[in-house]
């Protein structure tokens, strides 16, 4: 199976590269039969790339050492399932995940335009293929997960500690499924450029795909920052890391285009944009990809240094000058009429968004470039961390937040001032009373107070259209109060979901606003010595030492902290730190020990301990740190997936309902 | 304004080279040895920064003033972190300990935040700041993001002034286009009317 593996490698290159070839030729040529053979080959490409994730999969399974990847990455004694996930563990195994994604999803692509977008499919398989021959070359000639060791050692070096852990197992796959799915809109942008059909075809074909990477990217994101709060141990969630931050990047412009696609399918306008939306959203996710792989910039989450960070360089060049040349020579074709009736509507409204959602997108990449601006113009290296990365984007971010309350409560076309009265009374009466409770409970971090306000604005508008729309259900049809809430949003799928949405976003808001409570203890401790502290809240807690423990599991030997809190006097439960030392099957130390930290999860806040060191004296160096609102994170985030699920679940009733939802219908058209 | 292809493949031309010349300069750093949260360590990176204590000094700070002051320096050891947040996570790290203790000595020796964050510029530079120094060249980076968004909201603006004054010519009187999947009967659309008129009122 491993054999038949790597070879299915360089057959699925050889017939990628026919598929690319008779794809663009065939549409060229106006050949039926050559499209028929490209599209057939892109199918055949996904069927040898499957063949050689199992030939990897078994070599992982089957602990084949005389590969270099599976000896790199793993060793006899690692747990099964991280085992299974060694392939995406390293660059060459991940590489084989992203191409295995890239041609189920071209498959898929394929299949189901099979019978519509006929003029733009030779097109999109023939990018498709390019993209995916790229991935295949890059494999086959520079990293090749299949390449054999001159010897076969005794046992493997093992997985990096960090990497054990549930989140590093679902969080890499979500976020490659969300980078590749770029990938579909644009091979369907660059065929509508070619074919010159740059009408709302191609951008209806292309909703739901970027709806798919949307909503693989949002939870890509939150379960990352979930591993890296579990894991790292470093407090928190995010910390503007450039990996992070290439992950956010075409997750703003993909948000950017969900918005402006609603602009040019009502009003026909923002052409140009659009197509530059979802080829940015794609050149940022190969960004993301050459950051990572490239060691260019060092990051949390790099890969090994190797040559295939030139390689992305490469492709980004080239994507860059196709694309440039395709919309330089069809500007005539992008040109739309474009009427604009006020600047205070919602298309205004979605203008504005796009333009803060974008700038805060250059605000992240300039951040994050800006080290090697510096260095390369003043020749002096700096660092440019969480104080940058908030100071500019903090504003930004708080704009963007007002924005998704004011977008929903202005009209489409143009906003008369009885109807932003009548839209803006409520929620603006919510974000005042928020504003002025807040001020007056004593809260005076000005961020946060205002990110609080501002939630409580969204939140009223949020929930004023879900009140008026199961307000007028109620009255049209007589239902109680969940049927018609489940109703609506069942068949205003794209507009309440889009809401649903929105109320992820202002947790999050809320919950990142938490952070300026943040306190941290850093004690010294004893078997049974204590400490007293105060939380945020005001609560009094006590940490009485356990002292430590040694203990030997499955593939670690572990020394523990355990602290016994109390709250107000309240016992509280244990809570656990551990440091682990992984070794091989031989006993043999590999890597350098980790920190596995102790939380003690709540709505209010977690307590969150972390072993730092230990003493000689068996004195435990440890770390208390109190972080208000971080569950609220994950909940936010997955908020946000479960309303973009609902967005692009298939509307299956939509042809049978007639009446009311199609009178609701177009109006529908509001949110992502 | 249409390119033509000879334009643009000058242009182009132009760009690629700056962009290899770019991406062959640029330094790739090395991934290899012993790790540390976000790359090698370089267990060699520590410099000492001490001060005579001033006479007769009593620390400069509390605890928590001075553990935010860490937070403000980066560690040295190649790890993304600060010296507070890197000492209190990696005890495999020997730099940020011994950063710390400089810090401690010159908070015990009555130095003040700005002087300390100084003599740490004095001694690494400014990459030893987790944010760049908000001076010269610098306040390109902080300046530049809300310059290019104000830039973009004037285009906005101006975009926008332009589609308002153009009006509709012939033929393109009604640029609406349908939203997608939608197949609402004649009778359908003039209850959306009514619906829209009753949720609008001019």
């Amino acid at each position: 199976m491993i054999l038949i593996g790597e070879l299915s490698l360089w057959v699925a290159l050889l017939v990628a590269a026919w598929a690319t070839i008779v794809s663009f030729a065939g549409g060229a040529l106006k050949r039926a039969d050559l499209v028929a053979s490209g599209e057939r080959a892109v199918y055949a490409t996904w069927g040898f790339v499957v063949l050689a994730a199992a030939g990897l999969w078994t070599a992982l399974i089957t602990h084949d050492f005389s590969l270099r990847y599976v000896a790199s990455f793993t060793s006899a004694n690692l747990p099964f399932v991280y085992t299974l996930t060694a392939f995406w563990a390293g660059q060459a195994g991940s590489m084989l995940f992203w191409c295995l994604i890239l041609t189920t999803y071209s498959a898929i692509a394929v299949f189901t335009n099979r019978t519509q977008n006929r003029a733009l499919m030779p097109y999109v398989a023939g990018t498709l293929g390019a993209i995916t021959l790229f991935f295949l070359a890059t494999m086959c000639f520079g990293q090749n997960p299949f390449e054999r060791l001159d010897w076969i050692p005794p046992d493997g070096r093992g997985m990096n500690p960090q990497l054990q852990n549930p989140g590093m197992a679902i969080h890499p796959p979500n976020l490659y499924l969300g980078y590749v799915a770029t990938a579909v809109p644009f091979a369907f942008a660059i065929a509508a450029l070619i074919t010159r059909k740059l009408d709302g075809e191609w951008l209806a074909a292309v909703r739901r795909w970027a709806l798919v990477s949307w909503f693989f990217l949002t939870v890509g994101i939150t379960l990352g920052m979930w591993w890296a709060y579990v894991e790292l141990g470093w407090g928190g969630y995010w910390m503007w890391d450039p990996v992070e931050n290439a992950s956010l990047l075409p997750w703003l412009t993909g948000t950017a285009f969900l918005h402006s696609i609603m602009i040019q399918e009502k009003r026909g306008m923002l052409r140009k944009w659009n197509v530059t939306l979802v080829v940015s959203t794609f050149l940022l996710a190969i960004l993301g990809t050459f950051i990572t792989r490239s060691g260019v910039i060092s990051s949390v989450h790099s890969f090994a240094q190797s040559p295939v960070g030139n390689w992305f360089a490469g492709l980004l060049i080239a994507c860059v000058l196709a694309t440039s040349y395709l919309v330089a020579t069809r500007l005539q074709d992008l040109q739309a009429h474009a009427e604009l009736e006020s600047m205070v509507s919602r298309e205004a409204a979605f203008l504005y968004n796009n333009l803060l959602l974008v700038g805060i997108a250059f605000s992240v990449l300039w951040g994050t470039l800006f080290p090697i601006l510096s260095e390369a113009v003043r020749g002096t290296k700096i660092t440019v961390g969480p104080p940058f990365f908030n100071a500019v984007n903090i504003p930004l971010g708080l704009l963007l937040l007002a924005l998704t309350g004011v977008g929903p409560l202005i009209a489409w076309r143009r906003a008369s001032v009885s109807n932003l009265r009548r839209q803006f009374a409520v929620p603006l009466f919510g974000g005042v009373a928020t504003l002025v409770l807040l001020l007056a409970l004593g809260m005076r971090q000005p961020e946060a107070v205002l990110a609080y306000a501002l939630s409580g604005f969204v939140a009223t508008t949020i929930l004023q259209e879900f009140y008026k729309g199961v307000g007028a259900r109620r009255r049209m049809h007589g239902e109680a109060a969940p049927v018609a809430l489940v109703r609506l949003v069942a068949r205003n799928r794209r507009r309440y979901g889009g809401y649903i949405v929105h109320a992820g976003v202002v947790i999050l808001f809320c919950a990142f606003a938490g952070l300026a409570f943040k306190r941290e203890n850093d004690v010294t401790l004893k078997a049974g010595e204590s400490f007293e502290t105060k939380d945020p809240y005001g609560h009094t807690w006590r940490f009485v030492s356990q002292g430590l423990s040694v203990d030997t599991k499955l593939n670690r030997r572990i020394v523990a902290v355990a602290l016994k809190p109390t709250r107000d006097g309240r016992p509280m439960p244990l809570i656990e730190s551990e440091k682990r030392q992984y070794f091989d099957s031989r006993q043999s130390d590999t890597f350098e020990p980790a920190t596995a930290v102790g939380i003690q999860e709540g709505l209010q806040q977690d307590v969150y301990v972390v072993l730092a060191g230990v003493l000689a004296d068996e004195t435990a160096e440890v770390r208390v740190t109190f972080n208000p609102l971080v569950w609220w994170v994950w909940f936010g985030g997955m908020t946000m997936a479960i309303g973009g699920l609902i967005v692009m679940w298939p509307q299956a009733g939509r042809r049978r309902e007639s009446g009311y939802a199609a009178v609701m219908e177009p109006a529908a058209v509001g949110t992502p | 304004m249409i390119l033509s292809r000879r334009t643009f493949l000058g242009a182009a031309a132009t760009g690629l080279a700056g962009a290899v010349s770019a991406v062959v300069a640029a330094p790739l750093g090395a991934q290899d040895g012993k790790p540390t949260m976000s790359g090698p360590m370089d267990e060699g990176a520590y410099k000492p920064v001490t001060r005579p204590a001033r006479a007769g000094a009593a620390p400069s700070m509390t605890d928590d003033a001075r553990d935010a002051l860490e937070h403000r320096i980066h560690c040295q050891c190649g790890c993304t972190l600060d010296v507070y947040t890197c000492r209190t996570t990696d005890f495999t790290c020997p730099v940020s300990p011994s950063m710390h203790r400089d810090i401690a000595q010159l908070v015990a020796g009555g130095y003040s935040a700005d002087e300390i964050i100084q003599a740490f510029q004095g001694a690494y530079g400014d990459k030893v700041l987790m944010a760049p120094p908000r001076v010269g060249f610098n306040w390109a980076g902080y300046t530049t993001p809300f310059v290019v968004l104000a830039v973009g909201a004037v285009g906005v603006a101006v975009l926008m002034g332009r589609w308002r004054r153009r009006p509709a010519p012939a033929g393109l009187a009604a640029p609406v286009a349908a939203p997608v999947g939608l197949a609402a009967t004649p009778d359908e659309l003039r209850r959306l009317a009514d619906a829209v008129r009753r949720d609008d009122p001019e």
